[in-house]
């Protein structure tokens, strides 16, 4: 019997610590859905990378040098618009929910809360697209 | 040891990550210092992870949060790290 093949998610980290983004490559790569398509060390960088890398999903650091990631978030939505970001950062708090938001980011996971929130945010994230992406009459059944 | 990193060593409440924080306060060079703030917020983080679930840890997430706080500044003032907070 033939295997369906799904195709993996690509996932661009982003962060300034290359020992965090270190970390979140194990958690993702423990993970059978996903592949680390590639990693940015600033929002600039992660900018210039997504273009190539054209990832599933972004998962963004706040504060690093250069660009900051609600900076970065705007610029990445308008590139890759089917691209879903989550900021990662040990902010917390409305302001920085609102924030994001108003960035386009699609969601914000503390950076102390349980790493395997990161991976059910991805998850609860990219089956948003898939729905989005099926067509109008099977959504409206569903 | 000198004396002072003898009296510092016990003065340490949060093992996991305060000597790593202190390090990056106390360094003066410039070069050395980004690495000394990574190496804090790693510590950071690796130990709010293992915090997670702990109802004990209040006082110690308080301590994580204010040096959250310090290190944010040290990334603006003092390696030029944009605000994100405009």
């Amino acid at each position: 019997m033939a295997k369906k093949c799904v195709a993996k998610k690509r996932v661009l980290l982003v962060d300034d610590n290359s020992a965090v983004r270190s970390l979140v490559r194990q958690l993702f790569e423990l993970e059978p859905d996903y592949e680390i398509a590639g990693e940015a060390e600033n929002g600039q960088d992660a900018v210039e990378k997504a273009e190539n890398l054209k990832p599933d999903l972004i998962i963004l650091d706040l504060s690093m040098p250069v660009m900051t990631g609600l900076d970065a978030a705007p610029l990445l939505r308008k590139l890759l618009p089917d691209t879903r970001i989550i900021l990662f950062t040990v902010q917390q708090g409305s302001e920085i929910e609102r924030l994001a938001r108003a960035a386009g980011i699609h969601a914000v996971v503390p950076k102390d809360q349980a790493a395997s929130n990161l991976i059910l945010q991805a998850q609860v994230l990219l089956a948003s697209v898939k729905q989005e992406h099926r067509p109008a009459k099977l959504r409206n059944a569903s | 040891m000198t004396d002072q990193d003898a009296s510092r060593s016990q003065n340490i409440k949060y093992p996991h990550w305060q000597r790593e924080f202190e390090a990056a306060l106390l360094e003066g060079d410039p070069q050395t210092l980004r690495q000394r703030v990574d190496a804090a917020e790693t510590a950071i983080f690796l130990r709010s992870q293992a915090l997670v679930g702990n109802a004990q840890g209040h006082a110690e997430r308080q301590a994580i949060s204010d040096a959250i706080g310090t290190l944010r500044a040290i990334q603006k003032e003092k390696l030029g790290y944009p605000d994100w907070n405009k």
